[in-house]
């Protein structure tokens, strides 16, 4: 069941691709895909390419996918693993979202975090007190690991 | 031990808002209440007068234990003052089950239903989303409708008023599974609409959760009829159980799982206000759940008494943190054959020096080293059995080894009691049944059995309590001494359980009831006595 809303999934991917987005199988193996978020423009991520992998469960959609992103990234909800920390792909999981909504999501997270719920507490208290110091070192890292 | 503390951690969360089972305030809800009040003598009160006339009343009612007394005024009813003859504060509770408190809940509904003017199932929702407090929610409601409907789930802004519930047709493709030629779809007024077998799905993995269970694609809230459409007779009871575990894990100062293996009792405390009292009289609020559980309600473990709960959570603590050591120790050094020290063998060599004493010997045969045959990696000797350590009580370890032996001792021999009190029972059925027997006759033997349980108890409790004490002190010589002499006590009444003849064990009923009455008499003098050393300040437990 999980492949054949995968498949659609893919499809409607190709046939409406989400600005700023991009998203496929990495191989034979449709469970497994590859895709890559443009930093918005108005952010400290603008001009950067970050790449995720996402792992779809077997019993998809009713559990969430696994994604996490493969380049580095400085942002107090995503880690130095690439985990990120966003409620939609843990309790607040709906079958009714799809992987471009995910995705569409997680650029909106890097327009803005959530210092509130961080998962890098110290990126979170440097966003939350010196914020030009957190724009600066984003940058930095987007020039370094995203361009 | 003998139980599992299946409540781990105790949620901070607990308001100190009133619950809505705070039956007391409301008259028609105490009768269903008192209805389920557990009565820890139910069943035997026949007995108790059939007893009274050759033994007088204290015999058959175990009187060592404070709760034992406290249920003598169990009923909140007849109950006036606050403590009970011994000065034991009263505590009022009843056992229930997740079960039972819906059911409570429900009851309650009839009652709520005109303030909100809604159907039954909108406003389990509310509850469900208010953590059944509804107060809270009355609260809310009092301000804000709509906010409150929105929260809940109950209202949306985008609504087609289309139909709600399980739908038919010939041909559906469902936007979760994407699988055409679906014929069953379920669809609230959201009109978002999808599969039954998806919905099926959903709600499974969303039950144990026991939150509101929303539209897959929106937060407008299944209700519990929808559920039952869904997935067939009765499953939403099963997240309405879930939902209570989290309201009892919620308040947790009112209510407590019971902490026994495989027991799914709740007891709930009805006066908070004496469970305050009890740790100044170094007593622990002892409770009794309707399968005979007894443990103590503040920390969740079994009845700890001559101890109170701060001695007990101590001595847990200890035992965690002394296991690591002790098994490290056990492990990695031997005592020196000499002085007693404690070393451990960092190197191949086992020429040993004491670093204590200067004693030379071999690691492997804890021999002397000067006259040591063979080789100097090899020893010729075997090894001698180890030796009995002196009981010195300087070191720290070695007293509480010893200690914690006696404890872990009697915990075994509770085990095994409990054991016994299943060939016990099988034993009095066999009487009745061969002997042509009442059930009153032979229920000397269960609390016979109960009596040599409790005594036990007492007495495994009683070590963290001498390992904690002063032991220069009087009244440590005296608690010890009570020991012994419940010690025995316990093994003479364990002695006479053994007996295998039922025509013997009918002969034996008078000693039977003597030994019993006695090992109470002992274990309510051990535990008073352990009371006094708490209060007195000679037993402090340390960290």
């Amino acid at each position: 069941m999980s492949l054949k809303r995968i498949t659609k999934e893919l499809n409607d991917l190709g046939r409406d691709p989400p600005t700023s987005c991009s998203a496929g199988p990495v191989g034979d193996d449709l469970y497994h895909w590859q895709a890559s978020i443009m930093g918005p423009p108005d952010s400290p991520y603008a001009g950067g390419v970050f790449f995720l992998s996402i792992h779809f469960p077997t019993d998809y959609p009713f559990k969430p996918p696994k994604i996490s992103f493969t380049t580095k990234i400085y942002h107090p909800n995503i880690n130095a693993n690439g985990n990120i920390c966003l409620d939609i792909l843990k309790d607040q999981w709906s079958p009714a979202l799809t992987i471009s909504k995910v995705l569409l999501s997680i650029c909106s997270l890097l327009t803005d975090a959530n210092p509130d719920d961080p998962l890098v507490p110290e990126i979170a208290h440097i966003y939350k007190t010196d914020r030009s110091k957190y724009e600066a070192t984003a940058k930095e890292w987007t020039k370094k690991y995203a361009v | 031990m003998g139980y599992t503390d299946t409540l781990g951690a105790d949620t901070d969360e607990d308001d100190d808002e009133s619950l809505d089972l705070d039956f007391e305030s409301d008259s028609d809800v105490v009768d269903d209440l008192d209805d389920q009040s557990f009565s820890p003598d139910c069943g035997s009160d026949v007995n108790d007068s059939s007893d009274t006339s050759s033994f007088g009343n204290d015999v058959t009612r175990s009187t060592f234990l404070e709760y034992d007394s406290k249920m003598d005024n169990f009923n909140p009813s007849s109950g006036d003052g606050t403590y009970d003859s011994d000065g034991i504060p009263k505590l009022q509770y009843n056992c229930l089950t997740t079960d039972q408190i819906y059911g409570l809940m429900v009851a309650r509904l009839d009652r709520i239903q005109p303030i909100f003017q809604l159907s039954h199932g909108d406003i389990i929702v509310m509850l469900q989303k208010y953590a059944w407090s509804e107060e809270r929610l009355l609260e809310d409601w009092t301000e804000d409708q709509e906010n409150v409907l929105i929260a809940c789930g109950l209202k949306v802004e985008k609504v087609l008023d289309g139909p709600r519930g399980i739908q038919t047709h010939s041909d559906f493709l469902c936007h979760i599974c994407c699988e055409s030629n679906k014929q069953k779809t379920f669809r609230l007024e959201c009109g978002h609409e999808y599969c039954v077998e998806c919905y099926e799905h959903y709600i499974k993995d969303k039950v144990p959760e026991g939150k509101i269970i929303t539209c897959m694609s929106c937060s407008l809230a299944l209700k519990n009829s929808d559920i039952d459409d869904i997935l067939g007779d009765s499953s939403s009871l099963t997240l309405m159980k879930s939902s209570i575990k989290g309201f009892i894990q919620k308040h947790s100062k009112h209510y407590r799982w019971c902490p026994f293996v495989d027991c799914n009792c709740i007891i709930q405390i009805s006066n908070i206000s004496s469970l305050a009292e009890f740790p100044r009289l170094h007593l622990s609020p002892y409770v009794v759940c309707e399968n005979q559980h007894r443990f103590c309600f503040k920390c969740g473990l079994e009845v700890h008494a001559p101890g109170d709960c701060h001695v007990a959570e101590q001595w847990v603590k200890l035992a965690q943190l002394e296991c690591a050591n002790l098994n490290w120790v056990l492990k990695n050094t031997k005592e020196c054959p000499k002085c007693g020290v404690n070393i451990e063998k960092n190197g191949g060599c086992n020429h040993m020096t004491c670093q204590s004493c200067g004693y030379q010997f071999c690691w492997i045969c804890e021999q002397c080293w000067t006259g040591h045959g063979g080789g100097f990696y090899e020893c010729t000797h075997f090894k001698k059995d180890d030796k009995q350590g002196s009981a010195d009580t300087k070191n720290s370890l070695r007293k509480y080894t010893f200690y914690y032996k006696l404890f872990s001792e009697h915990e075994n021999s509770v085990k095994l009691d409990w054991t016994l009190g299943l060939t016990v029972e099988q034993k009095v059925k066999a009487l009745q049944e061969n002997m042509g027997i009442s059930w009153i006759e032979t229920q000397f033997l269960s609390e016979s059995i109960r009596a040599l349980i409790d005594g036990r108890t007492v007495l495994k409790w009683s070590f963290p309590v001498a390992y904690y004490a002063d032991p220069s002190h009087n009244l440590t010589k005296i608690f010890v001494d009570n020991q012994a002499l419940l010690v025995s006590a316990v093994e003479d009444l364990s002695k006479l359980l053994q007996i295998k003849e039922p025509q013997n064990i009918i002969d034996k009923k008078l000693e039977f009831y003597n030994r019993a009455r006695f090992v109470q008499t002992r274990g309510k003098a051990l535990a008073g006595c352990g009371r006094d050393l708490l209060c007195k300040g000679i037993c402090v437990p340390f960290k």
